[in-house]
């Protein structure tokens, strides 16, 4: 009987000498109002950010709760921000173009360009896709015989072109139509690049 | 326990309102970034001018684009015109010509296109201009496509006009075919079509006239195609 009785006392101690869980920020918060008590009354800013950080978040919530805020902000800066076009505050304006949605249209494509000259040393395309400059796009050609190839990228359009054989010489291509400039004296050709 | 819910919803819209600053900075970090990247291309200008190696040339390009960018004229073209005509040695004088030309067509092409065109619709525009392309066309273009690119059509008005079509023949197919819903790909295969039926010896505009025909008959009849079409 006896035994029996200690057995139970025991159980009860057992469970009375767990303390009792507590959310992580209770104990410095019970312990900052202690202090409170003695020094000055805590203001409303810190109230509230003591509220806020009593909660416990995991890893996945903080992210989950940082994308959204990211998302909510870049979201009200849409709205709040204005219409009108951006204009560079210093020196000259300078208007930002709106692109409009889903441009292939202004993607530019590959396209590959052939030349035959077969004593030609070094050749290159120069054109108004790659700023004319003839560093930019020089041709190879596989072997010693074969005709000379290049692929530029070129936005979806009418480009103006040619080829410059041996550093020196402009020579239209062959194989295209011919550009008819009203502005400069020299061969040069046309393609019109389709969208992809 | 409802009340400790409530507590839990509010902490994380409490949270939420203290990061949305953060978004808004954020998002105003990638708006300037768009700011920036307007003197990033004038940068970009300012190093392909140092493929011309004349310093004369070089002056004078450089103190045209200012002038231009002063008025508000895209100068990208303008800078793509003044490379073009040192590649064919041209003298600072026909380079000089040459952009004060395009600059008044760029203007004329924003005119008809509108305001909110692309850099490369204006050039597009302002080379159908050179080839004597009718006002009306560019402007009818904007009309029928309202929503859509037009770089592609523009150059092939100029290609055909190139061909010494009538222009007001050519605007008409380009026009007609456009609001029939032809799209840029078709008229790329147009114009290349016509462009060998003329290397074969067809005159230019009986070509046309044959090549249109048959683009349209592959179009969904008159009244069905919805005109603010995009590509």
């Amino acid at each position: 009987m006896n035994d029996e009785r200690d057995e139970m006392i025991e159980r009860a101690a057992r469970v009375l000498r767990t303390p009792p869980q507590v959310r992580s920020g209770t104990v410095a918060r019970v312990l900052m109002a202690v202090r409170a008590r003695h020094a000055r009354p805590a203001s409303r800013w810190q109230r509230a950010l003591w509220w806020v950080a009593d909660t416990s978040i995991s890893a996945r919530g903080a992210a989950v709760l940082a994308a959204a805020s990211l998302a909510i902000g870049f979201v009200a800066r849409g709205t709040v921000a204005t219409s009108e076009p951006i204009v560079v505050a210093s020196g000259p304006s300078i208007e930002l173009q709106p692109v409009a949605d889903g441009d292939a249209a202004e993607r530019p494509v590959p396209v590959a360009l052939v030349f035959e000259q077969a004593n030609a040393r070094d050749v290159a395309v120069v054109g108004d896709f790659n700023g004319w400059d003839r560093a930019a796009s020089p041709m190879v050609r596989a072997g010693t015989e074969g005709p000379w190839t290049a692929t530029v990228l070129a936005k979806p359009g009418r480009h103006t072109y040619a080829f410059i054989v041996d550093g020196t010489t402009l020579v239209a291509d062959p194989n295209a139509a011919k550009a008819t400039s009203n502005d400069f004296r020299g061969d040069a050709s046309v393609m019109i690049v389709r969208p992809d | 326990m409802r009340l400790n819910r409530r507590r839990g919803v509010l902490r994380t819209l409490a949270g939420i309102c203290a990061m949305v600053p953060v978004g808004v900075f954020a998002g105003g970090v990638v708006g300037a970034l768009g700011v920036v990247s307007a003197p990033a291309s004038l940068a970009a200008q300012e190093t392909r001018l140092l493929l011309i190696s004349d310093d004369g040339t070089r002056d004078a390009v450089r103190r045209f684009l200012d002038a231009a960018r002063v008025r508000g004229t895209p100068t990208e073209p303008l800078v793509s015109r003044a490379l073009e005509g040192v590649a064919f040695r041209a003298t600072p004088k026909e380079i000089e010509r040459a952009l004060a030309a395009l600059e008044k067509r760029l203007k004329k092409s924003r005119e008809l296109l509108g305001a909110n065109s692309t850099v490369d619709e204006l050039a597009a525009g302002a080379d159908a201009l050179a080839h004597g392309a009718p006002e009306s066309a560019l402007r009818d273009m904007r009309r029928i496509a309202p929503g859509r690119r037009l770089t592609v059509e523009l150059g092939v008005l100029t290609e055909l006009l190139a061909k010494d079509i009538a222009p007001k023949t050519a605007a008409t197919m380009v026009l007609r075919l456009m609001a029939r819903g032809a799209s840029g790909t078709q008229l790329t295969e147009l114009n290349a079509a016509v462009q060998k039926d003329v290397a074969l010896g067809v005159k230019p505009v009986s070509a046309l006239e044959l090549r249109g025909r048959g683009v349209m008959s592959l179009l969904p009849p008159a009244g069905s195609v919805v005109t603010a079409q995009k590509r």
